[in-house]
């Protein structure tokens, strides 16, 4: 019996047409469609845009360069080098994130010990000459203070987390 | 009024001629490029997308109606790139051969009882001839373009449109039984009566077969094994840019509204009014002919995007298996079943 | 040999070894920081704790002695909760910094507590801080991190001979450091870097440079001294980052001398030559490698057969040393040499086959008796001389000949400070006493004389030294003769130290004057007659006319007057002045090749970088040069190529110190006034080394100075700090003057191979001395 049933079913092609019918469905649904760069889609504290270097405070630039990020990115994209600065801390001579190797993946995020490498919530950029897809540290440091506001903010907000 | 005919009648025969031609090409070219958009707005719709709504006209967007265009532009003025190893001449003339026969077969379609370029009593069979030839484009493009992808598409669309064709052509001799004509204007005027005489109903299983076996033919969804993106990147036009690529997808699209128009020509009655028989087709005297058959032509062309937004693509077995030896013989079957239908003057169709 | 079981497995052991040179040499894991194979047992960071059977508490593995039937258990759980307890504590003071310490990634503490430490500490109290010490510009310190193990104090006491760290207070209030604020001295003070399970003392010159994981590790050999010490080259990106030992019982042990270690800076040195130079109109401009070889070639072809010559630095490769040689040769000149700065070469007939040392590095060590001759050993061949005080604290005895009481780190039994022309004189008396000839030399025995002859008479073992300031010095013939009939009268081994790491390497390869590759005999020019101008083209390799030469005055006088091609790795006024092809060269860590030490180990290396920009090793442009004057045999592909091809020549020469005869030579110097004290700074050796940052700031780099003693002084009446006039022959300098009561009287101490003293001729000569 349940042989005759497909059968008659293959034979009036009836899942096609249940296939049809749910796409012609769905012709009538209101689209999900965000049209960017009028609307945006919410951003959450976790996002892994641009990167950016943070400050203390005081001023003082966070990075030892310990230099865990250049080990733990897959993509190989960090580059850096360091030696005593003139007060005999250590700090970076250079640290540049080739974001055409980046893969935005946010290691270098977590396996920062001070905070100092972040993702911010910046993903609308876009180069013109070759070398500007190098955030050398002056970029890194230009956009932490730029958005350190923000910076500050997603991670009290995900500091339980953490 | 007279004046234009004296004038029309004073005109060369040739001259004359390309003015008809002209006249069905350019609503044809418009259609086929308003028919992209609306593929690209319905899958949209249908994927709970938007598809095309930024390029309009003067500064406005109007829903993307520019889209076509600003395409079409865009690809008048690509780079025609020829891969170093390809036969030139062939690679040239293979989009040609494409859209040549796509064109050609509207040639005796009847917009109406009267409106015909040419009104051949041999119209089917002509049709049958031009739609097989199209392939010969995909198979010159595919060995034209010395690449493995290419040729593979070429092979796939030549084995897929030899399976179809047959079961096409047979279901075409289901129409020219019941009609007992190869003359397209009197294949419609066959169906006089209602829709109920119209000869989908007889002839469904042939109707049905007809219009998959035409999407077959035209290489679409669920049946585009030769473009095939996911195995080989997009097949026999893999090489092609700029105007050769739009000319492959010009005749791609012809063909689609081809098939479209002949399926409701052959059966859903052409320009007949769907309310004949029926108390109110008075009402509607009015409307010319052509748009009825232009409504039904919608339908079916319609049809085409929703197969293609509904249907995964067919594996290649399957398609071979359901070309030969499903189609085939329903065909076979049906023919004998109409044939008998036509001797027994079955009412009320053949009575 | 006795048995013992560790963890089940039975193992043989010698009676009184300790317990943890079992399980080491099983390679069964104990974890450890205080214990160190080369230094003395400490057992006080209690990380090596293992449970022996019937022991009612855990044993340290480095101090428990292996008895018969002894069962161990190193992972059993009470020695698992000792270890992770012991660890426990030394975390307590210990900074959680890892990210910004150097040893973070190669860390003994980071690794054991990786393996055996716990999770969680218990101590939540603040954590000790200490104050950190400036201790040189070698050794950077972080002493928070210090967990005491005193591995540097020990190796201080040990191996260095100088008791510069120590550990004050006790318990928590326990620090390392030196006791006044000062610069390490030792020559070896870089060792503390590696012995140091933590980063308490790091690498200054490294600091905060590179991170252990981004190094990949090469395999070298040390260029400076005549021990070929082997060493890891650590690489980042192309860049010699930083040089570490690498283990070999028979040359360096664990141990690397300051200047094998530090002298990698030099190859960052803004004068790094990095492009071929051409002369054109008298000024040097930038060439290509064609253009530039076309030029030497063009002068090679150009030069009259005889009148090709070469100076070769004694620090070249044997591959380099053979195509030059080879070169000249091919060119039918005889004229090249290593020995830059000889100046003796009357004797030239007599010299050996192979000369070195006379005895193997570690036979050293039981050494009875040790003479050394004109040798500041402890500086010149830092890891010799941690061979002789071995022998000194074995029992053996040291006597010393020199013109400067120089400072040793062991007690010298017989120390003969003397002028340098007495220095013949004090030789043949202990030769006299001995009752061997005197090669002609007029003695006047004296006590001294007597007690060193017995001294070495009664040795079973021992060696006479020759160091380089007998080497440099004017009677050298003589010097080496009387070693000779002393080291044959009293039955032992007499050898030179040379001046580079390929001394004993130049004579296999033919870079002498009088011997070709294989041995053959030759005759051509040595160099100092070449310095004199016998030549008309010179052909320098990887040596500087300012710090390499015996006497840069006529060096610069023989250069001026030919046409000079100088293979170099770096610019120098004078060969910016002189050379007429600069063809830049691959140094220590860039090139292949091959150097035979003082004992005659012969030691391949691979390069481990490129050279710095257009810059090639040397062999390669000896091969393509060779190529260019069309001589035959330069078709070698690689230096592995060029070393086969020799070595197959020089077949089974073995080292050999004997003496050939020769006719008798006179004692020529005896000069009646004041007397210039030579030799080579430590640090001045090479041009690697002159331009290696760290290791000039150090106090063993020359200061500067005019040393002499008080009383010569006083004959001058000149003061400490006052500026004097030196004029020696034609060249003449201003140096302020230092009174350094260690050398000897009527001398003053001014070494070659510094800036000062290039105006100068050869560093042992009489001057006079003018206040200014």
């Amino acid at each position: 019996m349940n042989k005759i049933v497909s059968y008659v079913r293959s034979l009036f092609l009836f899942e096609l047409l249940k296939g049809l019918g749910l796409t012609g469905r769905y012709m009538f649904t209101r689209p999900f469609t965000l049209e960017y760069p009028e609307e945006k889609a919410p951003v959450s504290p976790r996002f892994r845009g641009l990167h950016a270097q943070r400050r203390y405070p005081n001023g003082e630039e966070r990075c030892i360069a310990c230099k865990l990020c250049e080990a733990v990115c897959p993509a190989l994209a960090i580059t850096i080098e360091a030696a005593p600065r003139e007060d005999g801390e250590r700090r970076t001579t250079r640290y540049d994130i080739d974001l055409f190797k980046c893969i935005f993946c946010g290691f270098c995020e977590e396996s920062c010990p001070v905070d100092a490498i972040v993702e911010t919530r910046v993903y609308e950029y876009h180069f013109e000459e070759r070398g500007e897809q190098i955030m050398t540290k002056d970029k890194l440091l230009a956009m932490g203070e730029k958005y350190e506001e923000q910076l500050a903010a997603d991670r009290a907000a995900q500091a339980a987390v953490r | 009024m007279d004046s234009v005919i004296e004038l029309w009648n004073a005109l060369p025969l040739v001259v004359q001629i390309l003015l008809k031609i002209v006249v069905i090409m350019v609503p044809l070219m418009l259609m086929v490029a308003y028919y992209t958009y609306f593929e690209r707005k319905i899958i949209g719709h249908m994927q709970v997308r938007m598809g095309p709504n930024r390029v309009g006209f003067f500064g406005f967007r109007m829903l993307g109606l520019g889209q076509p265009i600003a395409d079409a532009v865009k690809l008048m003025f690509k780079e025609i790139v020829i891969p170093s190893g390809a036969n030139k001449l062939l690679f040239v003339i293979a989009p040609m051969l494409s859209i040549g026969p796509a064109l050609a077969a509207w040639a005796v379609f009847p917009f109406n009882a009267e409106l015909a370029l040419t009104n051949i009593n041999a119209g089917l069979l002509y049709i049958l001839a031009l739609t097989s030839l199209g392939v010969y484009g995909v198979i010159i493009a595919g060995w034209a373009s010395n690449s493995k992808y290419a040729l593979l598409g070429a092979m796939r669309s030549a084995a897929q449109i030899v399976a179809y064709e047959i079961a096409m052509g047979f279901a075409l001799v289901g129409v020219l039984v019941a009609a007992g004509s190869l003359n397209l204007q009197e294949i419609v005027l066959a169906q006089q009566g209602s829709p109920l005489h119209w000869f989908w109903l007889p002839l469904l299983p042939l109707f049905v077969i007809y219009f998959i076996s035409g999407v077959a033919e035209t290489n679409r969804a669920p049946f585009d094994v030769a473009e095939g993106e996911s195995e080989i990147v997009a097949g026999f036009h893999v090489e092609y840019s700029g105007m050769t690529f739009a000319v492959f997808f010009l005749a791609e699209y012809a063909n689609m509204i081809l098939i479209s128009a002949l399926s409701a020509l052959m059966f859903l009655g052409g320009w007949l009014s769907p309310f004949q028989g029926a108390g109110i087709e008075s009402w509607f005297s009015w409307v010319p002919g052509f748009f009825w058959l232009l409504l039904k032509t919608f339908v079916f062309m319609f049809l085409f995007l929703w197969f293609r937004a509904t249907f995964p693509r067919y594996r290649y077995d399957q398609i071979m298996r359901l070309g030969w030896k499903v189609f085939i013989p329903i065909t076979i079957v049906w023919i004998v079943v109409v044939g008998l239908m036509k001797v027994n003057h079955v009412p009320w169709w053949f009575n | 040999m006795i048995t013992i079981e560790v963890d089940g497995q039975s193992l043989e052991a010698r009676p009184g070894q300790m317990l943890i040179e079992i399980t080491d040499a099983a390679g069964i894991t104990v974890p450890r920081f205080c214990y160190h194979k080369h230094l003395s047992v400490a057992a006080n960071c209690r990380m090596c704790l293992v449970e022996v059977e019937k022991a009612p508490k855990p044993l340290p593995a480095c101090a428990t002695p292996v008895m018969d039937g002894m069962k161990v258990f190193t992972r059993s759980p009470l020695a698992r909760a000792a270890q992770k307890g012991t660890m426990e504590f030394l975390l307590i003071n210990h900074p959680l910094d890892c990210p910004i310490c150097d040893q973070g990634g190669e860390c003994e503490l980071q690794d054991v507590a990786m393996g055996y430490g716990g999770d969680v500490s218990q101590f939540s109290e603040r954590k000790r801080v200490v104050r950190d010490e400036d201790i040189g510009p070698l050794i950077a310190t972080d002493m928070t991190r210090c967990i005491h193990c005193t591995r540097c104090v020990r190796f201080g006491g040990e191996v260095a001979g100088l008791r510069e760290l120590g550990a004050t207070g006790r318990g928590e209030h326990m620090r390392i450091g030196v006791f006044i604020e000062h610069s390490i001295g030792s020559e070896l003070s870089g060792n503390v870097i590696d012995l140091c399970p933590v980063g308490a003392l790091t690498s200054k010159p490294f600091r905060f440079s590179a991170r252990a994981w981004e190094l990949t590790q090469h395999d070298g050999v040390a260029l400076h001294d005549g021990v070929g010490s082997n060493v890891h080259l650590h690489v980042r990106r192309n860049k010699l980052m930083r040089v570490a030992p690498r283990e070999n019982e028979a040359l360096n042990q664990t141990w690397l001398s300051d200047r094998d270690r530090f002298s990698y800076k030099g190859l960052e040195s803004n004068d790094r030559l990095t492009r071929p130079m051409l002369r054109e109109n008298g000024k040097l401009r930038a060439a290509g490698w064609d253009e530039a070889l076309q030029g030497a070639a063009a002068i090679l072809k150009d030069t009259q057969s005889g009148h090709l010559g070469a100076l070769v630095s004694p620090n070249a490769t044997l591959e380099e040393m053979y195509l030059t040689g080879k070169l000249v040769r091919a060119l039918g000149s005889d004229n090249i040499d290593h020995r830059l700065r000889q100046c003796d070469f009357r004797d030239d007939a007599a010299d050996p086959q192979l000369p070195w040392l006379g005895q193997r590095f570690e036979d050293i060590e039981d050494n009875d008796a040790t003479l050394l001759v004109g040798s500041w050993l402890r500086k010149d061949q830092p890891l010799l001389n941690h061979r002789v005080r071995q022998s000194v604290l074995n029992g053996g005895a040291v006597l010393a000949i020199n013109p400067v009481a120089y400072d040793f780190n062991y007690e010298l039994d017989v120390d003969i400070v003397c002028r340098p022309s007495e220095m013949v004189q004090e030789l043949a008396g202990i030769a006299s006493a001995l009752g061997a000839s005197t090669a002609g030399v007029e003695v006047s025995e004296d006590e001294a004389h007597r007690t060193a002859a017995e001294l070495l008479k009664q040795a079973q073992r021992g060696g006479i030294i020759l160091g380089t300031a007998a080497m440099m010095h004017p009677d050298f013939a003589l010097l080496r003769r009387l070693a000779a009939n002393i080291a044959q009268a009293a039955g032992i081994s007499w050898g030179t130290v040379g001046f580079g790491a390929n001394d004993t390497g130049a004579w296999l390869a033919g870079a002498v004057p009088h011997r070709r590759a294989g041995g053959s005999a030759a005759q051509g020019a040595n160099a100092r007659s070449m310095k004199n101008g016998s030549c008309d083209t010179l052909m320098l390799l990887g040596c500087e006319p300012e710090g390499d030469l015996a006497d840069p005055l006529n060096g610069a006088q023989a250069l001026g007057g030919a046409r000079v091609i100088a293979m170099s790795a770096f610019m120098s006024p004078l060969l910016e002045e002189l050379a007429d092809v600069l063809l830049p060269m691959g140094l220590f860590g860039e090139t292949s090749g091959t150097v035979v030490n003082l004992q005659g180990d012969v030691q391949h290396f691979a390069g481990a970088v490129s050279p710095p920009g257009e810059a090639r090793p040397a062999w390669k442009i000896l091969r393509v040069l060779g190529n260019l004057v069309d001589a035959e045999g330069f078709e070698q592909n690689s230096s592995a190529e060029v070393r086969d091809e020799l070595l197959a020549l020089c077949g089974e020469i073995q080292p050999d110190n004997t003496l050939g005869s020769a006719e008798a030579v006179q004692q020529a110097y005896q000069p009646e006034g004041l007397q210039r004290v030579g030799g080579v700074p430590m640090y001045s050796v090479d041009a690697l080394t002159r331009r290696s940052a760290p290791l000039q700031a150090t106090p063993d780099a020359w200061d500067g100075h005019l040393r002499m003693n008080a009383e010569t002084a006083a004959g001058l009446s000149v003061e400490d700090g006052s500026t004097v006039c030196l004029s020696q022959g034609d060249g003449r300098v201003e140096l302020p003057v230092r009174i350094d009561d260690c050398v000897a009287d009527q001398c003053v101490w001014l070494p070659a191979g510094v800036a000062e003293s290039v105006p100068l001729g050869c560093s042992f000569a009489e001057v006079s001395v003018e206040k200014v």
